[in-house]
Order: C-alpha cells, then sequence, then structure tokens
C-alpha cells in the first residue's frame, strides 16, 4: 500500500512540478507581502523601546496609592446637600438600579449621609478640601484633582488589580512594569520599579506582588518590593568573611558558565537573571547612600513629620520615594492600607488622613524645590469610591459608607498636569458623573502621554495577541494636560 | 514557442490576479527591503507599455502593409509583451505605492486604471487569438485599452509632479501677495493654505468644502457655511478644530499636522471681529485682538510644541559608548538629536566622566550632577556645553567661585544649586544669564534678606528658596531595635534612631521611661534572659518620642523532647509539640501559620523532658499572642508541674495572669513564670487554661477566647 503512494508520488510530470511550482513560490511571495519579516525572524511590528515615542512631560512616576478606597466625600468632592437630606432615602432616579455589594445589597434602607468633617475651599482653582487635609490644601494650587473617575469593578481586589494592569484578572504586567519596558531605566544601579508598603491604622486591605508584576514582559521589569523593616533591601550587605572584590570574582566567573548555559538554551531569562545580579551587586553601593536618612537636613525631616525616620511609615516612604525618584527610579509605587471605612468613618478616617497628609503634601514641596515637581508626576487616589449613603445602621456620631466604582475623586501633581485645577464633576447626590468622566483606562492613556507614550503604540505580543496597558480602549484626557 | 506562450500567459493571468488582491487588501502590507527596490524601477518600465502599446496602434494602422500571416504574429507577440510588461509594471506600483506619501485620491485612482488596463490587455491577447470572429471586439477593447493608458499616464503624472503640472504655468499664483493684502490674505489664508487645503482644494474637496479661492469659502461645505460671524464658539470649523483629536469630526484629522495654539486663535479672532475678507491690518485699532494676534503671527513661524534644534543627532555608538553603570546618557525621545546626562553614584564620579561629554557637548541640553563631589573649577567644563538648558547641581560641593564659567550657557533656562556652600555674591555672575528663568538657591549661604532682595530685584527669575515653613514643634519619632528574632545567649541589644544628635533613654523594669533619669544608651548590651524594654529618643528642639516597647526573647535551656498531653484546635495546629521548641518565632500579624499553637476549648497542656540532665530552672518563659480583638487572650489559670527522673510530677507552681481590661493593640506577649526551688527536675509540665468567658466589656463577651502559644523558653 504504502509503496503505491510512493509510486503516485513518482508520476509526477514536469507540468504538475512547474506548476506546483509556480503556485509555492507564489504563496511564499504572497507571504512575505503580507508578513514582511516573514523569513527574518524578526517580529513585524517589533517597536524600539527605551526611549519615548514624542517629547515627554514627565520622566517619572510616583504613585501614592490609598489602598482600601478613601472616601471622596470626606476628602476631596464636598457634597452638602447630603448633610441637608441626611438620614433621607437616595432617590431610586439617582441609584438608577446600579449593582452594590454584596455588604449592603441586603440592605432595606439606603440612608444618606453627609460628611462629619468641614470643608473649606482652597488656592485659585477654589478646590474644596475636607479639615482632616491641612496640608494638602497647602499646595492645592500644584494639583489638579479629578472628580470624575470611574471604574468597572466593586470590590477591592478586581478594582485593585484594574487600577494597576488595566484589567481586572491578574496576570497583565502592572503599570510600573510597563514603563520600565517602554522607557528603560534612567540609573542603571537601581530598579526603575520600586515599591514601597506601609500600613495605616484604619481597616484595611491587602496587598500582593501579582499589583507589581511583570505579567507577560520580561522578569527585569518587575516591582522591586523594599522592606519595611530597618534594612530596606535585604541582604545587601557583604556576608561575614567576604569582601567586595570577592563577590566580583564570584560574579564574573557565574558570569561566564550564565552564558555558556545562555549559548546552549537561548533563554532569555538567563540574560535577565546574569543583569539583575550585577545589579545587585551595583546597588550594594547605591542603595546604602538613599536608606540613609541621617544625611538629610533637618528641616527636611520636619517637612516629611518625624515619623519619616521610622522605617515603614507611609512618611519615611515618601522620603524614600523622594530619594529613589530623584536617583532615577522610572516608577516608584506606594501602597498605604487602611482606607476601608465600611464602618467607623469618624473614627478611622481622621487617623489615616493624619498620616498621609503631611507628607504627602511634604513630598510635593520637596519635588517642587528641587526642580523636579515639572517632570515627576505625583498620583494621589485609591481604586474606587464610598457611597453616598450609609452603610449598616446610622448612628448619630458615627457612620460607614460601601464601595461605589461609578464615581470618585483622585489627583495628581506636577509632570505635566495642569496646576491648580478641578476637572470633572458629579452630581449634587455624589453618585453619578455628571461632566467629564474618566475612565481607568483613559487614566491610564493619559498617564503613558504624559511620559511621552502613545497608549496605542506601547504594546507586546502575547500568546498571539497585542496587549496594551489600556487593553482596547483609552482616550487621552487633553483637558488636565498642561 | 506555443509552450513559452502558454507559460506567459499563465504567468500573466496569475499576476492579474495577484493585483486584484493587492487592490483590496494592499493597506494592509508592509513591504520587505527587496521588494521596494523593485518598486522604485516602476517609473523605469513602464515606458515600456507605453511604447509597446503606442508601436500597437501603430501595426492597427499599417495592417494592410503586413502579410495576414505575419500581422498575426507580429502583433501576438506585442500583444504579449504588451500585457507581460503592463502587469510587471502594475504590481512594480503597488510596491512603490506604499513608500511614500502621495494623495490618496489620485493614488487610488492610478491604482484602479492601472489594474484595469492590465486586465484589459490581458483580454487584448486572449480575444485576439480569434481575431477573425471577433474584430469588432478587438477594436472596441483596443480603444478602451488606448484610453485607459491615457487616463492611467495622466494620474501618474500627477502623482509625480502634482495637480495641473501642464498648465500650471498659464495660471496666476495666489501667493503674491501685496504689500496693503487684507488680514485675511496676509495672516488667516497662510494658515488654511498650510493646514487645511491639501483635502480641501478643487480636486479633494472633503465635506465639499473648498478653501483655495474667497468666493469657494464663502460659500461652504455640504453642511453649508463654515462660520457664524462674530460668533467663532458657534462656527463649525471652530468646533471642529475643538473637538478631541479622537473624534472623527476633528479637524484636521489625527495624523495631520495640528493647528497650533495661536492659529486657532488667530482663527477666532478673526471671526468674532466679523469674518471680513477685506479688512486690512492698518484699518483694525491698535489694541484689536486680532491685530495683536495677526501681527505676531507674521513674527512667530513654526511649531511652538516641539522644539527645533539647529544642531544634528550623535550616532548611537557615540550614546552607547558614553553610558556607563554611573552616567546614563539618553536623547529626550525617539528621533530627537537633543541628549540628557544624568551622573550617580558619588563614589565612583570621576572629572574625567564629564570631560568625555564634549562628543555630546553641542547636544546636551539636560544635565544632572545632583549629589556628585563638583568642584568649581569642574564648572568650566559645563560652560561648553553651550546648549544647556536645565542643570541640576543640587547638594554638590561647589562653593559658587567658579559659577562665573557658567555664563556662556546662554540657554540655560533652569538652574538648581540647593544644598550648595554659594553665596550671593558668586550667583550674581549668573544673574543676567538671558534665557534662566528657575533658579533654586534653598540650603545655601544665601541669607534670607539676600533671598527677599534676590526675588526683588529679578522679577523675570522664579526664585525658588524653601517651600516649607513651620515653626511648632514636632514629636520625634520613636527608636527602633535593631535585633531581630529570637536573641543568642551572648548578642548584643542595639538600639537606634535615624537622626543625627538624638538621645535614646531606656528602662528594662516595665517603667515608663523619662528623658533625665532613665539609663541613656551610650553602646549595645547584652542581656541573657527574656525581657521587655521600653525607650524613648529625644533631642533639643523636638518634643521626646513616644514609648517603644517591646519585649525581647533570648534563647534559653533546650529539652531533649517536647510532648502535647492535650492537642492544639484544628485551626491553629501548628507542627505539633516541636513549634514550642523549634527557635523560630510567630509573627504578630498571621496567626495562621505553623508557629502557632491555638487552644480554646482544651487547655494547653504541655510536657517537656530534660532526659539525663535535669536541670534547676529559674524562670519559664511562655511567649504567646496577644489579640484582644480577634478574641486572642492570656490564659487565666497558669500550673506547672515537675518530677525528678521518674516520680510522679507534683505542682510547683500555680497562679492566675492579670486579665486585660480593654482592647489594645495586637502584639506578641512573655508570660513570665518565676520557680524558686532550687531543685533539679527532669521533667517539667505547664498548663494553662485559656479564657472560658469573654469579659463584659469586650463585644464578644460570654463567648470562649483563645490561647495561641508559639515558643517555650526555660532559664
Amino acid at each position: 500500500m504504502g509503496n503505491e503512494f510512493l509510486k503516485n508520488r513518482l508520476h509526477i510530470t514536469r507540468k504538475h512540478f512547474l506548476g506546483k511550482l509556480g503556485l509555492g513560490f507564489g504563496s511564499v511571495a504572497l507571504g512575505s507581502l503580507l508578513i514582511p519579516d516573514l523569513f527574518t525572524g524578526k517580529d513585524e511590528l517589533a517597536q524600539t523601546v527605551g526611549l519615548p515615542h514624542f517629547a515627554p512631560k514627565a520622566k517619572r512616576i510616583i504613585y501614592l496609592f490609598q489602598n482600601g478606597a478613601p472616601s471622596q466625600l470626606e476628602s476631596f468632592d464636598y457634597k452638602p446637600l447630603l448633610n441637608k437630606m441626611e438620614g433621607q432615602e437616595l432617590p431610586e432616579s439617582i441609584r438608577m438600579g446600579q449593582r452594590l455589594t454584596g455588604m449592603t445589597s441586603g440592605q432595606k434602607k439606603f440612608p444618606l449621609i453627609g460628611s462629619h468633617f468641614k470643608f473649606q475651599q482652597y488656592g485659585k482653582s477654589g478646590a474644596w478640601i475636607s479639615e482632616m487635609f491641612p496640608n494638602i490644601a497647602k499646595v492645592v494650587d500644584d494639583i489638579c484633582i479629578i472628580k470624575s473617575m470611574h471604574t468597572e469593578a466593586i470590590n477591592h481586589d478586581p478594582a485593585l488589580t484594574f487600577m494597576q494592569t488595566g484589567a481586572q484578572q491578574g496576570n497583565r504586567p502592572s503599570m510600573g512594569a510597563w514603563m520600565s519596558y517602554g522607557l528603560g531605566s534612567e540609573n542603571k544601579n537601581l530598579p526603575a520599579y520600586c515599591v514601597l508598603l506601609s500600613r495605616g491604622r484604619g481597616n484595611g486591605q491587602g496587598v500582593y506582588s501579582k499589583l507589581w508584576t511583570n505579567g507577560f514582559l520580561d522578569s527585569i521589569h518587575q516591582g522591586v518590593q523594599f522592606s519595611s523593616s530597618e534594612e530596606r533591601v535585604l541582604y545587601l550587605k557583604d556576608p561575614q568573611g567576604r569582601d567586595r572584590a570577592d563577590s566580583r570574582k564570584m560574579l564574573d566567573n557565574l558570569a561566564q558558565l550564565n552564558d555558556l548555559n545562555y549559548q546552549e538554551f537561548g533563554d532569555p531569562e538567563i540574560q535577565t537573571r546574569m543583569q539583575q545580579y550585577e545589579m545587585a551587586y551595583r546597588m550594594q553601593t547605591a542603595v546604602p547612600e538613599l536608606t540613609d536618612l541621617s544625611k538629610e537636613p533637618d528641616n527636611i525631616i520636619k517637612m516629611y513629620g518625624a515619623d519619616c525616620l521610622a522605617p515603614g511609615t507611609y512618611a519615611a516612604n515618601c522620603l524614600l520615594a523622594r530619594k529613589l525618584s530623584e536617583a532615577g527610579v522610572r516608577f516608584v509605587q506606594l501602597y498605604h492600607q487602611g482606607w476601608d471605612q465600611h464602618g467607623n468613618m469618624v473614627g478611622e478616617m481622621p487617623l489615616q488622613a493624619q498620616d498621609v497628609d503631611r507628607s504627602t503634601a511634604a513630598l510635593i514641596m520637596d519635588l517642587k524645590q528641587r526642580g523636579l515637581l515639572d517632570e515627576t508626576l505625583v498620583i494621589w487616589g485609591g481604586e474606587f469610591g464610598r457611597t453616598n449613603y450609609c452603610q449598616g445602621d446610622l448612628s448619630k456620631d458615627n457612620y460607614g459608607r460601601d464601595h461605589h466604582p461609578r464615581c470618585y475623586t483622585i489627583w495628581m501633581a506636577g509632570g505635566g498636569v495642569k496646576p491648580g485645577m478641578v476637572y470633572g464633576e458629579s452630581d449634587e447626590f455624589g453618585y453619578n458623573i455628571i461632566k467629564d468622566p474618566v475612565h481607568v483606562n483613559d487614566f491610564h492613556a493619559t498617564v503613558l502621554h504624559l511620559m511621552g507614550l502613545n497608549h496605542e503604540q506601547l504594546n507586546y505580543k502575547h500568546l498571539g495577541r497585542r496587549y496594551r496597558l489600556t487593553d482596547v480602549a483609552g482616550k487621552v484626557v487633553s483637558g488636565i494636560l498642561a | 514557442m506555443r509552450k513559452i506562450k502558454s507559460i506567459l500567459l499563465n504567468f500573466i493571468f496569475s499576476l492579474q490576479i495577484l493585483l486584484i488582491f493587492l487592490l483590496f487588501i494592499e493597506s494592509r502590507i508592509e513591504l520587505p527591503v527587496w521588494l521596494q527596490v523593485i518598486g522604485r524601477l516602476h517609473p523605469a518600465i513602464l515606458h515600456l507599455p507605453i511604447g509597446l502599446l503606442a508601436f500597437f496602434v501603430i501595426l492597427l494602422f499599417a495592417k494592410n502593409e503586413f502579410k495576414k500571416k505575419a500581422f498575426t504574429k507580429v502583433t501576438s507577440i506585442v500583444l504579449l509583451l504588451t500585457s507581460f510588461t503592463t502587469s510587471i509594471t502594475a504590481l512594480f506600483g503597488f510596491f512603490l505605492s506604499r513608500q511614500a506619501d502621495y494623495g490618496p485620491d489620485a493614488l487610488s485612482q492610478h491604482k484602479i486604471s492601472g489594474t484595469i488596463l492590465s486586465i484589459l490587455c490581458y483580454v487584448l491577447v486572449l480575444v485576439f487569438d480569434r481575431y477573425e470572429k471577433t474584430q469588432t471586439v478587438f477594436f472596441g477593447l483596443s480603444v478602451l485599452a488606448i484610453g485607459s493608458l491615457l487616463f492611467v499616464g495622466h494620474t501618474g503624472g500627477t502623482l509625480t509632479h502634482g495637480e495641473n503640472f501642464v498648465f500650471a504655468p498659464l495660471k496666476n499664483s495666489f501667493r503674491d501677495i501685496p504689500a496693503d493684502a487684507s488680514v485675511f490674505q496676509k495672516s488667516v489664508f497662510p494658515i488654511l493654505e498650510k493646514k487645511c487645503i491639501s483635502c480641501h482644494n478643487e480636486t479633494k474637496a472633503k465635506g465639499k468644502l473648498v478653501m483655495t479661492s474667497i468666493a469657494k469659502f464663502k460659500k461652504g461645505g455640504k453642511k453649508g457655511v463654515e462660520w457664524e460671524v462674530g460668533k467663532p464658539e458657534q462656527s463649525r470649523m471652530i468646533k471642529y478644530i475643538h473637538l478631541p483629536l479622537e473624534d472623527d469630526n476633528h479637524m484636521p484629522p489625527d495624523g495631520k499636522p495640528q493647528l497650533t495654539k495661536q492659529e486657532i486663535d488667530l482663527l477666532e479672532s478673526w471671526i468674532k471681529s466679523g469674518a471680513d475678507f477685506e479688512i486690512k491690518l492698518a484699518d483694525l485699532m491698535e489694541n484689536d485682538s486680532l491685530k495683536i494676534l495677526a501681527s505676531a503671527m507674521s513674527t512667530v513661524s513654526g511649531e511652538v510644541e516641539t522644539k527645533v534644534y539647529g544642531f544634528s543627532a550623535v550616532s548611537e555608538e557615540i550614546i552607547t559608548r558614553l553610558n556607563t553603570p554611573f552616567r546614563s546618557v539618553f536623547p529626550l525621545y525617539q528621533n530627537s538629536p537633543a541628549v540628557q546626562a544624568d551622573f550617580f553614584i558619588k563614589e565612583s564620579f570621576k572629572v574625567k566622566a564629564l570631560e568625555e561629554l564634549k562628543e555630546v557637548q553641542e547636544q546636551l541640553v539636560v544635565l544632572s550632577l545632583s549629589k556628585m563631589p563638583v568642584t568649581d573649577s569642574d564648572l568650566s567644563i559645563i560652560g561648553s556645553f553651550k546648549n544647556l538648558e536645565k542643570l541640576n547641581l543640587n547638594f554638590t560641593t561647589i562653593k559658587g567661585t567658579g559659577l562665573s564659567s557658567l555664563q556662556s550657557l546662554k540657554n540655560l533656562s533652569s538652574l538648581s544649586l540647593a544644598g550648595t556652600e554659594v553665596t550671593s555674591e558668586s550667583i550674581n555672575t549668573i544673574l543676567d544669564l538671558p534665557a534662566l528663568k528657575e533658579l533654586f538657591i534653598w540650603n545655601t549661604r544665601i541669607t534670607e534678606q539676600e533671598k527677599e532682595k534676590l526675588i526683588v530685584d529679578h522679577p523675570d527669575i522664579l526664585i525658588v528658596t524653601s517651600q516649607f515653613k513651620d515653626e511648632n514643634t514636632l514629636r520625634l519619632s520613636r527608636p527602633v531595635l535593631t535585633n531581630e528574632g529570637i536573641l543568642k545567649k551572648s548578642e548584643m541589644v542595639i538600639l537606634k534612631h535615624s537622626m543625627p544628635g538624638v538621645i535614646i533613654r531606656y528602662t528594662l523594669d516595665g517603667t515608663k521611661p523619662d528623658s533625665i533619669s532613665s539609663t541613656m544608651y551610650k553602646a549595645p548590651f547584652n542581656i541573657d534572659i527574656t525581657f521587655k524594654i521600653k525607650a524613648i529618643a529625644c533631642k533639643p528642639g523636638w518634643y521626646c518620642s513616644d514609648v517603644f516597647e517591646t519585649t525581647c526573647f533570648v534563647d534559653g535551656l533546650k529539652p531533649i523532647h517536647a510532648k502535647l498531653i492535650s492537642p492544639s484546635d484544628k485551626q491553629y495546629p501548628g507542627e505539633g509539640a516541636n513549634s514550642l521548641v523549634d527557635g523560630r518565632k510567630g509573627f504578630t500579624d498571621v496567626l495562621k501559620e505553623p508557629s502557632w499553637l491555638g487552644f480554646r476549648d482544651n487547655s494547653f497542656v504541655a510536657e517537656f523532658d530534660f532526659g539525663i540532665a535535669p536541670q534547676t530552672i529559674r524562670k519559664i518563659v511562655v511567649s504567646y499572642a496577644h489579640n484582644v480583638g480577634s478574641y486572642v487572650f492570656p490564659p487565666t489559670e497558669v500550673e506547672v508541674w515537675a518530677s525528678q527522673s521518674k516520680q510522679p510530677l507534683k505542682l510547683i507552681k500555680s497562679f492566675k495572669p492579670e486579665e486585660p481590661k480593654n482592647y489594645s493593640p495586637q502584639r506578641i506577649e512573655a508570660l513570665n513564670i518565676s520557680l524558686e526551688t532550687g531543685v533539679q527536675y527532669s521533667v517539667y509540665k505547664i498548663v494553662a487554661k485559656p479564657i472560658s468567658m469573654l469579659p463584659k466589656w469586650h463585644s464578644g463577651k460570654g463567648k470562649k477566647g483563645w490561647f495561641i502559644v508559639d515558643e517555650v523558653f526555660f532559664y
């Protein structure tokens, strides 16, 4: 049987041969037309990464993430109507049957509740800021408050993941990883993407390494988490009995071995690892210089508040963020936990505000006085907002608010954002957006734009598809560009 | 011959298919380099089909001069060649069309007509085989082919030489603007000409709007007139300009050169003042905004958004060479000739590294030397980077004497000198730099009065002094303990505070330390038994810190064997009795991990066996979790039983620990059990009862509480 097949193949005529040859050649030619780099082994849409696409406004980002979702109604979105209507039912015309979390969907009543904290207008934009943030109020002319953010997720984990990676499920690269991929590292002695964690005194929600993951990008773009302990980067000291020269010799020999391995297997992760070893070696000099706070002048310490000397506090992280950013770290990501006030708003929110207010304002002022604010983008905000109605029973002196993704407030400063501005508006119930909505994708597109990157061009091919931070959406919010 | 003909015919046929295919999907194609080269041959080989078709026409007219057979043969060959060269030319044309920006309208006309011509020629070849029967059809097709050749040629000519190339010399130019021309002609029309006319002209007329002449512009497009006299905000033209870039109606469309702010202002102002085509600059009032904008327009030229530099980029190779771990050199953005250089790690700074930047001395516009040990003499090197715009010398070691060498930096707009020892005399030398806009001078030797005077004397420079003033006294942060985990027997206890000049005072007896009488921390010390330390930090000018308080667990005697008499709860199983003596402490906030053993229904009962080496134990320390909010309490009753080798156990100590009176932060506590027996025992048994009813003040009052333990120490 097999023999007959073979014989049949031998019956091919010259005509057949030429015909097949023509067709085959034609399809190869056509293929090379459709995918020009088909035979070169290159990626057809491969882009130059490592430099901005156009003149950037911001060179670095410090993202002060307020994890747990601080209430916009107690901070920057003043709604006196809620105080007037306190205890009254949220009108159905406003809620319009929107979904609620499982925590309040069973509630029979949705009593409106106004802020128990006083508001006042500040600065040339006349922005309303609550009494809990007196220091941020002092830098109001440097910040741009966006009151019309909205997101798609209603629970912490997906919302946080969405805000950080542009997707609600994990495994996509986070903002910092995209920046590292798109713009590279300015200082080769430090990671391009650093992560600093701190915990407040309010009800907290977890943060986890998937939020600063490199996703499918090379692992060199992963966020490097700093320790909250006295030693901010662990194991940087030379072990007892071994000096720097020994390390150098060991690394050189190791590099040779790794290189052999790379020649054999060609796995790019081997190169990544070699680069990481080298960076770790140089970090041995670079990091102690950064984390040594004893050289900071007294007036700087005073500006951030004395807490900035206690490792692991938000204030210490703000100061370190300034130092990292000053040293060319592309993206410094802070997470401050404890903003999830489902109850005890009156007790917890002032503590949270107290922890962040002074040092946040100090960071803005410090960057400004170093001439760095115009090239550093500072972002402050959480993953969603909080409801205008009370979660649980409304008592006379305390209340709580549930998750509210339809409208919330963040602010940005420096890096090409219009200073002293309030953008967008919510309705007088603080429930829906009535002007200039900004979706999370738009936010990402804008941040990339400020960094000189076109969000549609910054992409990475993975599993046969091109991924972007903004996925298939996102528009640059030109209204806030300076 | 026939064989060649049939192969050629088949090949030509496949080319027609390819051409039609390309016509539709061409926009999705990117060309490999070698095809680009071939594409560029299009303008050369296109002359072959033109010549052959011309020859074909001559043949038709001279038909009677030939013998019939000869005519058929020659014409057949000519047609075949014509068809072949036409198809090839068309294909090459497609390759070429991908490489340059041609007007899309003329280009698509040229492409479509070219393809049609190629197909017509192929059909002609087929029809000519039956020439006798199909003479009329053949001649008809021939005329069509000639016609489309003319059309293809014309559109092709338009592409290469532009619209009306042939008749251009006969037309008047719009560009000759007379000296007393109207504002429209002088200022408005040039904007339209630059940014709009490429789509709004007679040939293209997008939206039926033509802007090439005043009459046609006045008529407007298919939606009518483009402006409302005096109301720019209601004029369609202005509305479209202000739409977001992504909007389909935004003008000019995304990808085309956009209008600048000044240009928009001018258009708005022109509409506002009446959209007058005749009014002249001289007719306008002196402070008329249109006059101001229009006269400004004639002086400002080029784009404002992207800065254009007069120098050219350096090679990538130089950039790569200049990059070291301690010096980053990079263009500001893709294709920008301007370069930034940053220095890092002060230990690695060498003046030579600064000198090497002379390779990019023209291109260098941003230089950051923040915190580097730069001296005044090094500033002369910086003085040679004549296009420098931003210079950061914050916290360098300069004293200011060399600042005069920066006088050559005519483009310097931002200079940071904070944290240096510059004086007000030394900065005087650079204050009249023509481009200087910001100067940062806080934490320098310039006094407050001098700063104020500088600000008054130089209103055009933003002089940044300290952003922060606060006369209030602040509380210091707490000192910290640098030791981690369980302390070794001889390990030194180290207290630390990051602020220079701080005094740390501490107590070990549980009392609150004060700023006068408590022991002052001078050097690391050693204690060989678990202890509680309370410490404060003080410094003149600051309030003393809050009390830092922690329990330090110290290594003790190790029993040979530990066993649990009653099992731990399933929720906190730990690793059995071994967890109690493994030398690993649990975390304060994560109780569900193997270090912790939890008890609620059972009492904690554990036996520790010292085997053949009985010990006199002075003190037992049980380390437990204190987290009242989560129902985790100290035990209510503690008993210690002991026995000498193989004797029955007897009770040697029993007591009731103090019960918490209110909520307090979560922490790890030590339960100290002092034994003053003086007797050597080989086996110790510890019994601890979890709280059976939570106290009244607790939200879980009446419920059972937990006792959660991670380690037991013997001293």
